[in-house]
């Protein structure tokens, strides 16, 4: 489950477990503060009343008569005096039942005895206990609607700042792990966050990916110097077994030696060719800014290859059906990549056998097949043919695939075409070459 | 024809000169940036064959300062280095040629053939080659006025061992110069022989071609009485 979609759930669970807590405790707190506020009103009422009588005096309120009671006409709240003989002192609030002119109600009742001159009196100050609890719902109402929309607005802010504070990790993973290409050549940007976790985390793929760069680059640069310090000492032996040959007094023996080490010579010469090639195409030292017509490419190709498919008697077809072009790609390499495909596509076919070149569109990829009828490749081999130096078991005399195919592999990488192999032993192999249709014009 | 080779790696100096001496070339040597500067500045040459990694300075200053001076000579650059910048740096100064090393003793002549054509102005008449006669320029080969259609490949084949003449071509120095540095992993191919078959083919149809001699086990050869 992604972290977002986590914490989000966790926010509004934790919201709603208190939300429902508050609803349910809300019955009974409203009901609590109610009562409370009935005993403090009464309490007051009793201040009141006292104090008049203090002021008034007793008899003012009786008037001889025997009590003195007073109600409003729904008779809510009603106060009651009158004299008592007992001395015990009573002062309770309670909830009981009062006849008031025939009606039986309910009263929150305090109960107040006090001495005046010589006589005790008992004050009774009641509140029906319907008035009580009229306000209860209509308040339980508009506590429940403030808490559920204070708590919306609250959880709408949570998911908007985690999603804001999460943002960078999506944002490392993008710049710093999926859209970037090994060995890392561009220089990665720190990601802008203050939140420290995650500074760290792109620091350490910051200096992960530098390292990794560093290795990648060591290694490059010794094959470039490595084939290039070669270079020389290939040279003078070229040279000087070029100057042998012609030697007057050489004789046909050495001669012929001579032309054997020449042989060698020019294998070791093209090995360190091809590593070289391979090493400048990934330091990306070759210009893409060509547009090249494939069938144009196919053609040069098959000027220069064709005398090769005689000796076999390999019949070639060529079935383009689009007019395509290759935008911002590197002419002399996609022409090596083709040359190397087609004259593998000979080398390793049967005595009379075919191959054959179509194209079409797939999905969002513009394709190029190259099938032949040759020897094929066990599929125990495909992952690995274009590993440098890969020999196959089946080919012929122990010719290995070479570099031939490393170099095709470096040349489509570099121009972003990905290449698909299926082979069936002893019946053929297909290359298919998908180009990203931002390329093909 | 004069020749400077501005070259560090003595042995590969000696061995260019060696081969360009009994190709009747007059030759000097430099060894170092310097020594060359001094040498364009006092001779007169008609080719400079410039090592680009010398021990004291990059070969295209060299090519940049005799550039300046109004130096006469074609430059040929000669660098085990091959990267395309270079390459672009060089020709955008103004040498005349660019061969990576390693190269064929036998490639830099032709290369030194072809400027001298194009440069100097030497326009080689038709040349005769048994009852052919072969137009560099034009690139044709024809016999009594018929052009013979030859491929690209077939022609330069012919001119190469046209140009090398009476000297055994190997397989190897035949199929570098029509394929040059391109990497092809069959450094032992016999294609040759397919292209030299064509050739025999194409103008055997209309004359002798016994010029074109097959040596055993070596290569071919252009025999070819002056």
């Amino acid at each position: 489950m992604k972290l977002t979609t986590k914490l989000t759930l966790f926010i509004t669970l934790s919201k709603l477990a208190i939300v429902l807590l508050f609803i349910s405790l809300l019955p009974t707190l409203v009901e609590s503060i109610a009562s409370k506020y009935t005993n403090f009103y009464l309490r007051e009422q009793q201040k009141k009343v006292m104090k008049t009588i203090n002021k008034n005096g007793v008899d003012y309120y009786l008037q001889g008569e025997e009590s003195y009671g007073s109600y409003t006409m729904l008779k809510e709240e009603y106060i009651a005096l009158e004299p008592v003989s007992g001395k015990s002192l009573i002062d309770t609030i309670e909830t009981s039942e009062r006849v008031v002119e025939q009606d039986t109600l309910n009263y929150r009742v305090l109960i107040h005895t006090f001495q005046m001159g010589k006589k005790h009196y008992l004050l009774e100050i009641g509140k029906t206990t319907a008035t009580i609890s009229q306000y209860n719902r209509p308040l339980q109402r508009i506590a429940s609607i403030v808490l559920i929309t204070l708590i919306l607005i609250t959880l709408i802010a949570d998911l908007i700042y985690t999603r804001f504070l999460l943002a960078p990790l999506d944002k490392i993973i993008k710049s710093k792990l999926l859209n970037r290409k090994f060995p890392f050549n561009e220089d990665s940007h720190p990601i802008k966050t203050s939140t420290s976790d995650f500074q760290y985390l792109d620091n350490s793929l910051i200096s992960l990916m530098e390292q990794i760069h560093e290795a990648f680059e060591k290694e490059r640069e010794f094959t470039a110097n490595a084939s290039h310090e070669l270079m020389t000492p290939i040279s003078i032996l070229q040279n000087k077994i070029e100057n042998l040959m012609v030697e007057a007094d050489v004789s046909e023996l050495v001669q012929r030696r001579l032309i054997e080490m020449h042989r060698t010579l020019n294998r070791l010469k093209k090995i360190v060719n091809s590593l070289l090639l391979i090493s400048r195409i990934e330091n990306e030292q070759f210009a893409k800014s060509d547009s090249v017509s494939v069938k144009e490419l196919f053609e040069d190709v098959m000027e220069d290859i064709s005398h090769r498919l005689e000796e076999k008697e390999i019949s070639f077809s060529l079935e383009l059906n689009n007019d395509v072009v290759i935008k911002r790609s590197n002419r002399d390499l996609l022409y090596q990549l083709i040359y190397n495909l087609i004259n593998n596509a000979i080398k390793y076919n049967k005595p009379k056998g075919s191959i054959k070149v179509s194209d079409s569109y797939k999905g969002s990829f513009y394709q190029i097949i190259i099938s032949d009828t040759g020897i094929g490749i066990p599929s125990d081999d495909i992952p690995t043919i274009f590993n440098r130096f890969k020999k196959s078991n089946l080919s012929e005399g122990g010719v290995g695939y070479g570099l031939g195919l490393s170099i095709v592999q470096s040349i489509a990488n570099y121009h972003k075409i990905k290449i698909d192999v299926s082979s069936v032993i002893q019946s053929g192999t297909t290359f298919t070459l998908l180009f990203p249709k931002e390329v093909i014009d | 024809m004069k020749i400077l080779i501005v070259e560090d790696e003595k042995t590969l100096a000696y061995e260019v000169e060696a081969f360009l001496k009994k190709a009747f070339f007059i030759c000097d040597l430099a060894h170092t940036a310097r020594q060359g500067l001094e040498q364009i500045e006092v001779n007169q040459y008609d080719f400079v064959l410039l090592d680009l990694g010398l021990p004291d300075k990059d070969g295209l200053v060299v090519l940049e300062q005799a550039k300046k001076n109004n130096s006469e000579a074609a430059f040929i650059i000669l660098t085990a280095r091959g990267n395309i910048e270079d390459r672009i740096k060089g020709l955008d100064l103004g040498a005349d040629d660019y061969l990576p090393k390693p190269f064929s003793l036998l490639e830099l002549q032709s290369r030194i053939q072809a400027i001298s054509r194009r440069k100097f102005g030497i326009k080689n008449q038709s040349i005769k080659l048994g009852e052919f006669s072969i137009d560099l320029q034009k690139r044709v080969v024809s016999k009594e006025e018929n052009e013979i259609d030859l491929t690209r490949k077939e022609f330069d084949l012919l001119s190469y061992m046209l140009l090398h003449k009476n000297r055994v071509l190997t397989r190897i120095q035949l199929s570098e110069h029509i394929w040059g540095s391109f990497v092809d992993d069959d450094y032992d191919s016999n294609y040759i022989d397919v292209h030299i078959k064509n050739i025999r083919k194409k103008l055997g149809a209309h004359g002798q071609v016994d010029w074109l001699e097959t040596v055993r086990g070596v290569g071919y050869k252009i025999k070819k009485q002056e």
